[in-house]
């Protein structure tokens, strides 16, 4: 699989079809990944597929100019045609090399079930529904249900239905409702108690922004936040202030986010981000039977209204 | 300089006794995220997990956000009410790339002004270093002259041999704490022996590398290489992790909150990474992303030493665990277009 898409890639850029390959190449320590953005065909030889791919490389799409050829898995050829929709991106420029996706093993799982950090682990392999833990020559068996990403459980698309080369064979839904596990709590408490939740989740967010700036929905050229006349939010780390902006992102996120997790996951103080976005993807859903990235010539969300929403909507 | 030894269970004894007088920080994740926290007086869990803090010592000098002062208006003119930080302090645990770190900024903080907020902490702080004994596989202090047992740079220093710490006193002030204290004892000639041996095997476990010979000069020499560094920058996402969470990053900006007739100044961590780090009412100078990136590098392994001869980073390896997309400092350094002319 990794061979063929090595080739494709190869050939994508030496018959000049493309100006640019992104893709995935090994990172610099263990289980890691990184980006791979590449006018050179001797670099394609570096990249890779595995169950650590954890990038949403479209988040590069709209700063790369020219023709690119994208390694997109499913969750990402959506934040692709999310781009489309909102004239991000043309179709035409992009080569999407789709990669069907069984889900992305999360190291901090991994890592809370056998009580040892990453770097002291020797091996991480898939066989089936199990995941094979080697730590100093002993194997540990755990269930994949139990290792992989929340988003990954929940995932309906694990086949990019946007592509224009797939590498590999299709792949079966098998999302549960595990993935829930934290809203569903969330859900439980009285309003009070969600809001202390979020207060103190937020109370130790640094505002480094890595969520908004590895989402590819947040495509805006100048943030909100960074506006100063007016200025819509502090720039003191309040968590106030730190809630506000993830509320006004996830209003701006209605319609785009394809719960591919990267915010939660890149965050470095580990606030439950996804226990909003999915929350907010499931209103979408709910409300206006939409669900981000599945169908490129659907105009966006947030832009259109049918007559009937208008009505039971606007008043 | 005399070295001293406590068996690992007395450290709850310890901390209570020296929480009489100081308040204690020390590692811990009940907030969500490891940092130096406040003590609760009763866990000492930290020892079995504690391998660095997420959140960097400098956290406890200069908070993400700070609030400077505030002043109001009671009808009879403003009130300014200053609010610098001024109680006695204990941070239990520092790493001793974070401990290096401080000395680094301090020249920040001291050398062309004084900072009334960061220096009274410092001064009222007596920093209680642990030797690192299981670093990080991104971890490369040993390239900077930090050694995971190194010790010039805290009041006293706790290695780790087994079921006792070995104390090592630095100052006067680390002194003093231990006068406080009937739980430590003189350490024998087989205990020091037996912290030199622990020692001497840490170092050798942090395998990863930078080469500081003329770093500023190779540097130099690249600076105007816009290919190498657009290369380079192409798949940063222009994130505040690595420089906020930087224990030598210490820039910071400072806003003011108003509302009726009262407000107050707060300074937070600000980064360059940011593309309004730079914004002025004309022009940004570090527009694109490139420029940004190589003010970073350039900055911590150019700039700093050329002013204040000393290289701005530990090798803490934050910068690259945390990194959203492994953008790794170490390779960066060694594929330099002059690190590449050196070799041919």
């Amino acid at each position: 699989m990794q061979q063929k898409l090595r080739n494709e890639a190869k050939k994508l850029l030496e018959e000049n079809k493309v100006d640019y390959i992104i893709g995935f190449a090994p990172g610099s320590l263990k289980f890691s990944i990184t980006p791979l953005i590449t006018k050179e065909k001797e670099e394609v030889a570096d990249l890779v597929i595995n169950p650590f791919i954890v990038n949403n490389l479209a988040k590069f799409l709209t700063e790369i100019p020219g023709r690119v050829g994208i390694v997109a898995k499913a969750c990402d050829s959506r934040s692709i045609v999310s781009l489309i929709q909102d004239n991000q991106v043309i179709r035409e420029n992009v080569v999407i090399i789709g990669v069907p996706c069984s889900g992305l093993i999360d190291i901090a799982k991994v890592e809370k079930l056998v009580c040892k950090d990453r770097d002291a682990i020797s091996d991480i392999a898939l066989n089936g529904e199990k995941i094979t833990v080697t730590i100093g020559g002993r194997n540990t068996e755990l269930p994949k249900e139990d290792v992989l990403f929340d988003n990954c459980l929940a995932c309906e698309f694990p086949t990019p239905r946007e592509y224009d080369i797939l590498i590999g064979e299709p792949v079966d839904s098998t999302s549960s409702r595990s993935d829930r596990n934290k809203i569903k709590e969330l859900e439980g408490l009285t309003s009070e108690q969600r809001w202390d939740f979020w207060k103190s989740q937020f109370s130790r967010c640094i505002k480094c922004y890595a969520c908004r700036q590895v989402c590819p929905a947040c495509f805006c050229e100048r943030c909100f936040v960074e506006e100063s006349e007016p200025q819509w939010v502090s720039p003191v780390p309040k968590w106030q202030d730190n809630l506000i902006f993830q509320v006004i992102r996830n209003i701006h996120l209605a319609g785009r986010c394809t719960d591919c997790g990267e915010c939660e996951r890149v965050c470095p103080v580990n606030i439950p981000l996804r226990s909003l976005t999915k929350k907010m993807c499931e209103i979408v859903n709910e409300m206006f039977n939409y669900q981000a990235g599945t169908d490129k010539n659907a105009p966006p969300l947030m832009t259109a209204y049918e007559y009937e929403e208008a009505k039971n909507l606007i008043r | 300089m005399t070295t001293n030894k406590i068996n690992k269970e007395d450290t709850l004894k310890l901390l209570k006794e020296w929480s009489r007088e100081f308040t204690v920080f020390v590692p811990s994740k009940d907030n969500g995220v490891a940092a130096m926290v406040e003590w609760d007086g009763k866990d000492i869990g930290f020892l079995d997990w504690y391998r660095n803090t997420t959140i960097p010592a400098k956290s406890s000098f200069l908070p993400p956000m700070e609030e400077m002062f505030s002043f109001q208006n009671n009808g009879d003119g403003y009130q300014l009410k200053l609010s610098p930080d001024q109680h006695k302090r204990i941070i239990f645990g520092i790493r001793p790339c974070d401990a290096r770190a401080l000395s680094i900024i301090d020249k920040v903080f001291t050398e062309s002004y004084e900072d009334p907020f960061y220096v009274s902490k410092r001064e009222n702080t007596v920093l209680i270093g642990l030797s690192c004994t299981n670093p990080y596989d991104s971890c490369f202090c040993t390239s900077l002259e930090v050694k995971p047992t190194e010790s010039a740079d805290v009041d006293l220093m706790f290695t780790d041999t087994g079921d006792k710490f070995i104390i090592e006193e630095i100052t006067d002030k680390g002194k003093d704490l231990l006068a406080l204290t009937g739980v430590v004892k003189k350490a024998t000639k087989a205990d020091v022996a037996k912290a030199t041996v622990v020692k001497a095997s840490i170092s050798k476990m942090v395998t990863r590398k930078i080469d500081t010979k003329n770093i500023s000069k190779k540097l130099q020499a690249s600076f105007g290489d816009k290919d190498y560094w657009m290369k380079v920058a192409a798949k940063c996402i222009s994130c505040g992790i690595c420089t906020l969470l930087c224990p030598t990053c210490c820039c910071f900006d400072i806003c003011d909150e108003l509302s009726k007739k009262q407000g107050a100044r707060y300074r937070r961590w600000d980064s360059c990474g940011f593309s309004n780090y730079t914004q002025m009412p004309m022009e940004n100078p570090r527009e694109e992303k490139w420029r940004r990136v190589r003010q970073k590098v350039c900055h911590k392994f150019e700039f700093y030493p050329m002013n204040s001869e000393v290289i701005a980073c530990t090798g803490c390896g934050r910068c690259i665990r945390l990194c959203p997309v492994n953008w790794d400092i170490t390779e960066v350094l060694a594929s330099m277009p002059a690190e590449q002319l050196t070799k041919k």
